[in-house]
């Protein structure tokens, strides 16, 4: 005969046992690499629904509470190479200068990975960490965002669309607040992307080109 | 013996009514979807505590603040936060 203590116990476990759930494998961390496309076409399956009369328009430059920034820290410039003493034949001055046109900020540059929208575009959507009603609210942010480029571009003014950058920068933000926790390696591709993608958005014929 | 055999069939009848994804993981992840739209589209609300299923992509969502929302997908498939 077991001891009562021994079955309560046993029983214990069983329910932990039972209870322990399955957590989701975490997204692939695979990097992407590929051509530069860009498919304007946003994330996010088109579903039937019922039109609402009073309903509140999504607005990409809506007030939300601002989420955490992701850290930018630049990827590490490549250290400079040894120089063997002996064999510097240059002068002081000429190293200097040599020292000068490793600007950081090039050489992280070019050890950015290419953009591959499609590929980020492709992450997004099959993401497990946002949901459906998310994923449909960005696409019509995104949607609306470069409507807005459109016809900035499309009214034929010269001027920068510096004005844009905020809006776009706050979208991005949104997408990093809601992926940070749950899809890390993707916000990362995203943030890393940022650049980039506005580089692709500002110029008019890059975007002409992809849109 | 017999009372050992027992134990370890309740125990395996336990581990199997409880294993596998339940419908309540099901309910938190709508939950976090719905706070994560509701936010996204500005409105306040904190956090989304409990929904209730109107129609497929149609919910009405209590949010901790005391608001509620009916969160939905328009015939312009677009998701849509209506304050109720």
């Amino acid at each position: 005969m077991m001891p009562p203590v021994r079955i309560v116990g046993i029983l214990s476990f069983a329910l932990a046992v039972g209870c322990a759930g399955v957590k989701e494998a975490p997204p692939s961390a695979v990097a992407q690499s590929g051509p530069l496309t860009v498919d304007p076409a946003p994330a996010g399956p088109r579903q039937p629904g019922r039109a609402g009369d009073e309903a509140v328009a999504i607005e990409p430059v809506a007030s939300t509470p601002t989420p955490p920034s992701m850290s930018h820290t630049p990827p590490k410039a490549a250290p400079p190479p040894a120089k063997a003493p002996a064999r510097v034949s240059a002068s002081p001055p000429a190293v200097e200068q040599a020292r000068k046109s490793e600007d950081p900020a090039v050489v992280a540059k070019q050890l950015e990975p290419p953009l591959d929208v499609a590929a980020l575009k492709a992450r997004l959507r099959d993401t497990n960490a946002i949901g459906i009603f998310t994923k449909l609210a960005l696409k019509n942010q995104v949607d609306d965002l470069l409507q807005r480029f459109r016809a900035h571009y499309g009214s034929g003014q010269k001027t920068s669309v510096a004005s844009l950058r905020q809006p776009y920068d706050m979208l991005v933000l949104k997408v990093l607040a809601l992926l940070q926790d749950s899809d890390p390696s993707l916000a990362r591709a995203i943030s890393g992307s940022r650049e980039a993608i506005w580089g692709i958005l500002a110029d008019p014929d890059k975007f002409n080109a992809v849109a | 013996m017999i009372t050992r055999a027992r134990t370890t069939a309740l125990i395996f009848a336990l581990a199997t009514l409880f294993a596998g994804s339940s419908p309540a993981a099901d309910d938190v992840a709508l939950l976090k979807d719905l706070t994560s739209v509701i936010m996204l589209l500005g409105m306040p609300c904190g956090q989304v505590v409990s929904a209730k299923r109107q129609a497929d992509n149609d919910h009405i969502a209590s949010c901790k603040d005391g608001n509620r929302y009916r969160v939905f997908v328009n015939a312009e498939g677009r998701a849509v936060a209506q304050k109720q």
